[in-house]
């Protein structure tokens, strides 16, 4: 069974999140912050990681920048509630130029997801 | 206006300013002609400070000669010439400078209340995002788990119908922050005048915390003169992405990043320098050739996007400034940034501002 990663620091969407996608059939884990993912990567390594982008402890692209440091290149759709405002705050924009596979504002719906997560595994 | 205290109007202030260049000019005793000249020079300054413009204080001097010439024909002018010209080109500069200090007072006051308005428009901003955040986060639980709890209800059922109208009122809401971001975004983007010391040193306070312990940030302030046209988000992000570039090129050794600002002068008009140099892994010919690609990275997995400086240059062209970039293969990378100097804070910006001080 394809395993995915989910990394979300909103307990309440986290859970929605990997109930919606192990309905989708896939086997589902979830982590809350980019620090915990990489741990989690070490020992499970997952076929997709889902990210959000504005999380403590580690973010999504300081997440994504380590991956390609490391040289993984396990897929990644990023996700994020965040707009670009007239911080210096890292958004779906960064995300998208560092090469992820696709990326999703929240909220989205369960089609654009199943979509989402369809592409980035091609 | 006139003012119940200071009844002469500039008519008969003229009148006192030809008697006393009269006196100045025919008094036997040097002191009196000296005292004649002073009271002439605090006149002027009167007049300046009641905003009357240098230009009428200058022709009313100028009437005041040509009085003096008719009602004296055989007057020598030379005499009057050494005994007048000079005191009163004292005085003239006297009036220039308060009519300067005036200006500038008032030049001041104008940016200042422009710094206070982008300031709070800067913190809607901030607020606005920070909002919409969490706001999206807790919309997309809503509408996961309404769509969740649909696969437990029969289809057609009158459940499945209410979860619709939960998903509809949910993306209501989500164009709603949608609109109220672009609201604040259109205020806190509107460009004005922006000192790029203060906002430099603003930066530094970000960048310090983010960059290595063993990368050595330098810069000096020079005097908060730096002013050109901006929104401040723009100007924070050259100076951010350029630092980090620079930290980049350091990489794990010790290093210094070097900055300075200062205003020049070139063909295109007065600008305002940013220099920005590192003693880092320096760069080829080639790399350099490409160093402002938006794709092109040297990046050693990991080793940042390489997007910062794509960024840099769009963001300079936009400001109409322009950017250069000097590199030596082991030694350093320097870039040079220049910005059109904004020379009249108030005069050039667009007019958000409401204080239009007196």
């Amino acid at each position: 069974m394809t395993k995915i990663l989910i990394v979300d620091d909103d307990d309440l969407f986290r859970t929605m999140l990997v109930e919606m996608v192990r309905r989708e059939g896939y086997e589902v884990s979830a982590v809350s912050n980019g620090k915990e993912a990489l741990e989690h990567i070490e020992h499970d390594r997952p076929q997709l990681i889902i990210t959000d982008i504005l999380m403590p402890e580690m973010d999504g692209i300081e997440l994504i920048m380590e991956q390609n440091r490391r040289g993984n290149t396990i897929p990644v759709i990023a996700i994020s509630g965040g707009r670009r405002a007239i911080s210096l705050e890292f958004n779906l924009e960064s995300a998208e130029l560092m090469g992820v596979r696709a990326t999703l504002p929240k909220p989205f719906t369960r089609e654009q997801l199943r979509s989402a997560i369809t592409e980035a595994l091609q | 206006m006139p003012e119940p205290k200071a009844p002469q109007h500039t008519g008969e202030l003229g009148q006192r300013y030809t008697e006393l260049l009269h006196r100045a000019v025919f008094a036997k005793n040097p002191l009196v002609s000296e005292a004649a000249l002073a009271e002439a020079a605090d006149l002027g300054r009167t007049l300046i400070a009641r905003a009357v413009p240098l230009e009428e204080v200058g022709e009313l001097h100028h009437e005041a000669l040509i009085q003096l010439a008719h009602d004296h024909p055989d007057l020598p002018l030379s005499q009057v010439a050494g005994q007048i010209t000079a005191p009163l080109m004292e005085a003239y500069m006297a009036y220039s400078l308060a009519f300067r200090e005036q200006l500038e007072r008032r030049a001041e006051a104008i940016v200042n209340a422009r710094l206070e308005q982008s300031r709070r428009l800067e913190a809607i901003g901030t607020l606005a995002a920070g909002i919409a955040h969490d706001f999206n986060n807790i919309l997309g639980a809503i509408l996961g788990f309404s769509e969740l709890l649909g696969d437990e209800l029969p289809a057609d059922s009158a459940g499945r119908h209410h979860l619709a109208y939960i998903q509809q009122a949910s993306f209501r809401a989500r164009d709603l922050i949608a609109r109220m971001l672009t609201f604040a975004r259109a205020m806190a983007d509107t460009p004005s005048a922006v000192e790029l010391v203060s906002l430099t040193e603003e930066t530094f306070k970000l960048l310090r915390v983010s960059l290595p312990a063993t990368i050595q940030l330098a810069f000096a302030p020079p005097n908060r003169d730096a002013w050109v046209l901006a929104e401040p988000s723009q100007l924070q992000q050259i100076v951010m992405n350029l630092c980090i570039n620079a930290a980049d090129a350091i990489g794990d050794q010790p290093g210094s990043i070097q900055v300075a600002i200062q205003p020049i002068a070139t063909a295109a008009g007065a600008m305002i320098r940013l220099r920005v140099e590192d003693d880092g892994e320096g760069m080829n010919d080639e790399t350099l050739e490409r160093v402002f690609d938006p794709f092109f990275t040297t990046k050693a997995p990991g080793k940042g996007s390489g997007l910062g400086l794509s960024v840099v240059h769009g963001l300079v062209t936009k400001l109409q400034g322009t950017i250069e970039v000097e590199s030596t293969l082991g030694s350093g990378t320097r870039f040079l940034i220049d910005l059109p100097r904004l020379s009249h804070p108030d005069t050039t910006a667009p007019p958000t501002a409401t204080g239009e001080a007196p």
